[in-house]
């Protein structure tokens, strides 16, 4: 039997769209406060050099400003880091990237600590930089930190790779190139510090782990955790990048300083150096395959580019390492991943966390490959495709999700038809091509993932979440709403979702790695069984009748006569007298001993997986090199839509950022400097997008997900650019190995 | 330098700001004059459209304008369209289109698609694509906005 759901998989508003598109919603940059101080920061004009010496003096004296602060200054922890702390909040003794922050400048206002900036003499004797992480990671190249330059080196094998090859009919090998880019969010980081009379202090952050913050900001001041306070302001986009923190550590330093208030806002150009990009990756790449089309051997070599600091590199080479056999069983693999520190500004978290750098190899050779056999593409990749109960390379099996793999090709099929009946406009190629893709869930074994929230039913009947974990604008808030009120059986509009607060939320993790539905979800469903439990109890009480006696139904609790009291009436009663109806769940992510492979590094293997598929028809101008996207289909299984709006919404954003990491984006060296704007790292805009679009969104549950939900977040940008990147095969023969897709490349102009 | 006086009109009321003459309408209006809802996401470089307001009916980037280059003129910010409380058929649209994600660039988009419709109340995809296209979103892919601009411009012909 299936319930009628009442709010799940409706297109409900979101709530906090009206604020939004009034202009009130407040963001941290427009938080007000007293008396407020101003910080900005002096970065490194080198890419990698010493410092000799730090001379404040004349900055000191500029009008306005208030203090100066350097590395010596900072009372507690000098460095932090979310995986490895080798990150300084500012520097001592080297830089190691063009933009580190050396200096920290607080003034009455912005202007005057910009005009004390350019007093700031600092000495430095330049080093020479290495930028190649595969040169980086050679033991006679100088070594950035005390542990040499490979931060991690994964080497994952399964079955005997040269008797896999000697097996194939056929053996292609490719090396891919993936360029460094930016998470692009719109807000740039900022955070707004508060030091208390109490001396304690109180941090606005726009960050997807406000508690990560906390303990950093404690770390470096040297205070108790309890002494500081943070709370998450409406954030403007996050996609990975804001899952360090930075200014908010600065700000708060700065407001220890000066006993006040201090806010600092990074401009772009700050942005794009200070804050984590997807990984430069170099994929080399060399599958075999019978002439049935069957994959037999599969050996992989790739470097990640993770700049000057580790950041979540380690955790991107773990997800890019389990994603290298894209959704795909290949029995004898080889994969020698090395994440490497070169002079680079920082990589780490990015929306789809490795797993695009691994799909670009991937899917450009499964395509390349069944050229090799003279065989259809989707017939290739229905022979090779995982299905449940298939084991992978890393012992991880493959549950019932990837019923959804031959849905997506049967989709493919289909949409490939239409596309290709259409007639190329005059003087362009007209090319299709798709790819598939596979993005795991959660933090992976043995790494804590455990998310916790809580609810509360307010004395005027609403249901209040204290969500433990930020909505970074993508709809958490919402899918947590939507879950609620059908857990509860009350109405969408009487569930409010509260901001994160230190002081008062439960910790529910970093919101990240597609996963967020799914942890807050289960932990919500759970909490509202807890809250009718406690509901019922409290009736029992007041009605005199017992508990078993009692049901509870739609915000109603029925009595054994069949009569039906409000719940509201029990809520506002048990209010009278200070009490407080909360209840409080976590949820773990599943890692069940018995089927996890224990055999790989800490944070290895993760053991749930999305699927998806995605078509791209292009037209290209032979002359130009140009590419337009002119048709785009994209199919991705969500296990169950919680909000039709937040599904949809999720997919096309992260289409149009997989378009940009496709045709446009890449933060290029030029010269002395790296691309640092929107004027020359260019973002998709609305002209930019395909004239015709269509989400084909499929429900293969998820048995562990609540009502059958799985992630959504990151698979929808994976399959884009090898899709776009096949399609411009198809259209003029070109097979690009480097990203970017420019017309250089296209043209032959570039490698 | 010397503060100038700028008087202009500001969501339909006559304002008079005293500041100095080379800093930009975005700066005073967030800095000033409290009116957040206009945003900065590109650092005052006219890249991103997240400060767009309305200048004489024409979208225009706050960040790109000295405040004296206001002097007389008309501008129209995201707090003006839902002054009295009610929101403004574009505001709805978007709402209800689902094209509001993380809102960093809705007011400016919103902003951009009023002075496109008010310009011209039935544009064709392409003419909304190129309306759209100085303001950068890494939300929605723009789907949703472009939907949204359809939706109001339905609603006020069937008006």
């Amino acid at each position: 039997m299936t319930e009628i759901l009442k709010t799940i998989g409706k297109a409900e508003i979101r709530k906090d769209a009206w604020q939004k598109a009034a202009g009130k919603a407040l963001y941290t940059a427009d938080i007000p406060a007293n008396n407020l101080k101003h910080g900005v920061v002096f970065r490194s004009p080198h890419h990698y050099a010493r410092i000799l010496e730090v001379d404040t003096a004349d900055a000191l004296k500029m009008p306005g400003v208030l203090q100066i602060l350097t590395a010596e200054d900072i009372p507690g922890d000098k460095i932090f880091g979310p995986l490895v702390p080798d990150q300084p909040s500012l520097a001592q003794e080297v830089v190691r990237h063009l933009g580190e922050p050396v200096v920290l400048i607080i003034a009455e206002s912005r202007k005057e600590a910009l005009a004390a900036r350019e007093k700031i003499q600092v000495t430095f004797e330049p080093l020479t930089p290495v930028f190649d992480p595969v040169l980086a990671a050679k033991p006679d190249t100088p070594q950035l930190h005390e542990d040499g330059n490979v931060i991690t080196e994964l080497n994952v094998q399964d079955g005997d790779i040269e008797r896999g090859f000697e097996e194939a009919d056929i053996v292609l090998e490719e090396v891919y190139h993936l360029p460094r880019i930016s998470p692009g969010y719109m807000e740039p980081e900022t955070s707004l510090a508060v030091w208390e009379q109490d001396n304690s202090i109180t941090v606005w952050v726009s960050s997807q782990h406000p508690f990560t913050d906390q303990g950093f900001i404690a770390a470096a001041l040297d205070l108790p955790v309890s002494s500081v306070r943070v709370k998450s302001s409406v954030i403007g986009g996050a996609f990975g990048g804001k899952e360090d923190s930075s200014l908010s550590i600065l700000a708060a330093l700065g407001a220890q300083a000066v006993k006040g208030a201090v806010k600092l806002v990074n401009n772009r150009r700050e942005s794009f150096l200070a804050h984590p990009k997807r990984h430069p990756a170099q994929i080399k790449y060399k599958l075999g395959a019978k002439k049935d089309g069957s994959f037999t051997s599969l050996k992989v070599e790739a470097y990640l580019d993770t700049g000057a600091y580790s950041s979540y590199g380690p955790a991107v080479g773990m997800i890019f390492t389990e994603t290298l056999t894209g959704s795909y069983k290949i029995p004898n693999v080889q994969v020698d991943t090395y994440v490497v520190y070169t002079n680079s500004p920082i990589s780490g978290a990015m929306r789809g966390f490795g797993s695009p750098q691994s799909h670009f190899a991937v899917e450009s050779m499964v395509d390349l490959m069944a050229e090799e056999l003279e065989m259809d593409p989707i017939r290739l990749r229905e022979k090779n495709i995982l299905h449940p109960g298939d084991k992978i390379f890393t012992g991880v099996i493959i549950n019932e999700t990837a019923n959804s793999l031959p849905i997506c090709l049967k989709n493919v099929r289909e949409i490939i038809q239409r596309f290709q009946a259409i007639k190329p406009s005059p003087g362009k190629k007209a090319g299709v091509g798709f790819a598939l893709a596979s993005q795991s869930m959660g933090l992976g074994a043995n790494v804590p993932d455990d998310s916790t929230h809580r609810l509360e039913w307010a004395p005027d009947g609403r249901i209040l979440i204290h969500l433990g974990s930020p909505d970074l604008g993508q709809g958490l808030a919402t899918a947590a709403e939507q879950i609620t009120a059908e857990s509860l059986g009350i109405p969408f509009d009487q569930v409010v979702t509260l901001e994160l607060d230190t002081l008062d939320s439960p910790n529910g993790n970093v919101t990240c790695a597609s996963r967020m539905t799914y942890m807050a979800g289960n932990a919500l469903i759970d909490a509202s069984e807890k809250l009718i439990q406690q509901l019922l109890i409290h009736s029992s009480r007041i009605l005199d009748v017992p508990v078993k006696n009692l049901l509870y139904k739609n915000g109603q609790v029925i009595k054994p006569d069949g009569s039906k009291v409000p719940a509201v009436e029990f809520v506002s009663r048990l209010a009278e007298e200070s009490i407080v109806l909360c209840s409080e769940s976590t949820f773990s992510f599943p890692y069940p001993e018995d089927t996890t492979p224990q055999h790989l590094p800490i944070g290895m293997p993760h053991v749930l997986f999305c699927f998806g598929a995605q078509v791209a028809r292009v037209e290209i101008d032979p002359e130009l090199g140009t590419v337009d996207v002119t048709h785009f289909a994209a199919i991705h299984d969500v296990g169950k839509v919680i909000s039709q709006a937040g599904v949809e919404g999720q997919i096309e954003g992260g289409v149009a950022t997989g378009l940009g990491y496709a045709l446009y984006e890449t933060m290029l060296q030029k010269g002395d400097r790296w691309v640092d704007s929107f004027t020359e790292y260019l973002l998709p805009t609305a002209k930019d997008l395909p004239h015709h679009y269509e989400n084909i969104i499929l429900e293969v549950p998820e048995a562990s997900g609540p009502y059958g939900a799985k992630g959504i977040g990151e698979i929808t940008l994976v399959p884009t650019a090898p899709a776009i990147a096949n399609a411009v095969y198809d259209a003029v023969g070109v097979r690009v190995t480097k990203l970017p897709i420019t017309p250089e490349r296209i043209l032959g102009f570039a490698d | 330098m010397k503060p100038i006086e700028v008087i202009f009109t500001l969501n339909g009321k006559d304002t008079r700001v005293s500041s100095d003459p080379n800093r930009t309408l975005l700066e005073v209006l967030r800095n000033d004059l409290g009116l957040t809802g206009t945003k900065d996401a590109c650092g005052g470089e006219g890249e991103c459209g997240a400060c767009t307001v309305i200048l004489n009916g024409k979208p225009v980037n706050s960040c790109l304008l000295f405040i004296g280059q206001v002097m007389g003129q008309n501008i129209t910010t995201i707090e003006g369209l839902s002054e009295k409380g009610d929101y403004h058929p574009i505001q709805k649209a978007f709402v209800e289109a689902g094209a509001v994600q993380c809102g960093y660039c809705t007011p400016g988009a919103v902003l951009a698609s009023k002075a496109l419709l008010d310009n011209n109340p039935r544009p064709s995809d392409q003419e909304i694509s190129d309306g759209l296209s100085g303001n950068l979103c890494r939300c929605t892919g723009y789907k949703k906005m472009m939907d949204a601009i359809h939706l109001a411009a339905e609603r006020h012909s069937n008006d």
